[in-house]
């Protein structure tokens, strides 16, 4: 547990690092110093990433203009258990299905279905702004989603019946800032509210001199992802991601997610392998319910000790047509 | 019941080797490709300086070279699947053409060459991969 520590010290070094990289090398990647200085067109840089996703987070790409993408995301169940479930190959999984459209350049526009809680999410993507030398040091794309659970007797986190169509509703938002630092190495944080609809609770106090309720999750949860892409050639990449809670509930407190793969990418498909914690292929439900730690902790509620190394087995494949 | 399954399996193999002959002799097909001589005399706005090489050998290792190859011989992993001929970047045939030329061909596309301008929406970008072409040259 001891390597999830340092692995966890490190991430929290990745912030850091990209705010350096800022202030020291705002420069383009591939400008050359000791050439003379000629008036050329100083154009956004590319690539930052080569997909939209990276792993369970959007990236700041937004695909250009009349881009069609179709994504099949699955997730399998943890790898704990061994041979017994063919380390999480063979246990219950998780899928999504999803199809983007950029009808204008800079704006993603984007429907999906997950298995689990047969969650429907419709999303908008915007990009502010995009890193170009001596201009922007960093790319800041803007994420919005909504998600709708359509399942015939929906429950919350801790089983409560839903009991209004309202509380189907979940929502998140990030703001993703990413820096392409070196033309393999591309960093990004991206702080994100999540927000559910309906929480559980009971009064505490219920009479003619007022109400007081007690509630076991608040509504509204921030986070913030770190993600970083190095790659190893042209179309192989090195991915690692982390995020991190920061809202804390008074129970029913989500755990961080620890993940990390590779990525291949051809002409028209982006093919990502990888191990983390995050299952519900929803960022406002990883982000408020995720239960798998990559790390060992102690569960507040029971102060019982708990093994981390929750990791599960993953893949998403997308695929683009130009129209 | 070894009887039942050898028709079927025979029939599978002759139509999988006639196929394959086909699309042998179609292989063998190259047509010409005319380019208009407005793009033909088209200028390659893109200097070519080792920054543009580099960007161009990135733009092809992604969207060329499983036809074309890693040196543009033609012998891309899908290469064999084609109907049409990937040709060989290093000869003259294809070195002797134009800046333009070749950035129309890329842009426009035919058969199962596809057309890229939608796909690499800056054109500076494919002019860079005309510039990495070059150093294919034998």
């Amino acid at each position: 547990m001891k390597k999830f520590l340092i692995i966890k010290n490190l991430l929290a070094l990745l912030p850091l690092a990209l705010l350096l990289s800022i202030t020291t090398n705002a420069q383009d990647s591939t400008a050359n110093d000791s050439e003379p200085e000629t008036p050329k067109k100083v154009k956004p840089v590319k690539n930052t990433f080569q997909s939209v996703w990276i792993i369970d987070n959007q990236t700041v790409m937004v695909p250009v203009k009349k881009t069609l993408e179709m994504d099949i995301m699955h997730r399998f169940g943890t790898v704990n258990k061994g041979y017994e479930d063919f380390w999480g190959f063979f246990a219950p999984s998780n899928i999504r299905l999803g199809m983007n459209y950029s009808p204008i350049d800079r704006l993603n526009l984007g429907i999906g279905i997950t298995k689990s809680n047969m969650l429907w999410d419709v999303s908008a993507k915007y990009s502010i702004i995009t890193q170009t030398p001596k201009k922007y040091p960093v790319s800041i794309t803007w994420y919005s989603n909504a998600a709708y659970d359509t399942r015939k007797e929906p429950t919350i986190y801790d089983g409560s019946n839903i009991k209004h169509s309202s509380d189907r509703f979940s929502y998140f938002h990030q703001l993703i800032i990413a820096r392409k630092i070196t033309d393999k190495l591309s960093l990004q944080a991206s702080p994100g509210i999540s927000h559910q609809n309906a929480v559980s609770g009971y009064f505490t106090k219920n009479d003619s001199t007022g109400q007081e309720i007690y509630r076991s999750m608040k509504n509204t949860h921030l986070s913030i992802a770190i993600s970083g892409r190095y790659k190893l050639t042209e179309v192989t990449s090195l991915m690692i991601n982390y995020d991190q809670p920061i809202t804390k509930h008074p129970e029913y407190n989500p755990n961080p997610n620890l993940s990390f793969g590779v990525e291949f990418n051809t002409s028209s498909h982006s093919f990502q392998l990888f191990l983390g914690n995050y299952f519900f292929l929803s960022p406002q439900r990883n982000n408020l319910y995720n239960t798998n730690n990559p790390f060992d902790y102690t569960d507040n509620a029971t102060g019982e000790k708990k093994d981390g190394g929750k990791f599960l087995i993953g893949f998403n494949i997308t695929r683009l047509w130009n129209y | 019941m070894k009887k039942k399954f050898a028709i079927p399996v025979i029939l599978f193999i002759a139509g999988f080797l006639t196929l394959g002959m086909l699309s042998g002799f179609i292989n063998l097909e190259q047509k010409p490709w005319p380019v208009p001589d407005a793009a033909k005399n088209k200028k390659n706005p893109v200097a070519s300086n080792p920054e543009s090489i580099a960007a161009g050998k990135a733009l092809w290792s992604t969207h060329c070279k499983s036809c074309h190859g890693t040196k543009g011989l033609g012998d891309g992993s899908k290469a064999a699947q084609l109907k049409t001929e990937p040709g060989d970047f290093s000869k003259a045939v294809v070195q002797s053409q134009t800046d333009g030329a070749l950035f129309y061909k890329t842009s426009e596309g035919r058969d199962d060459m596809p057309s890229f301008k939608k796909k690499i929406s800056d054109a500076d970008d494919i002019w860079s991969i005309i510039n990495f072409m070059r150093t294919l040259k034998k």
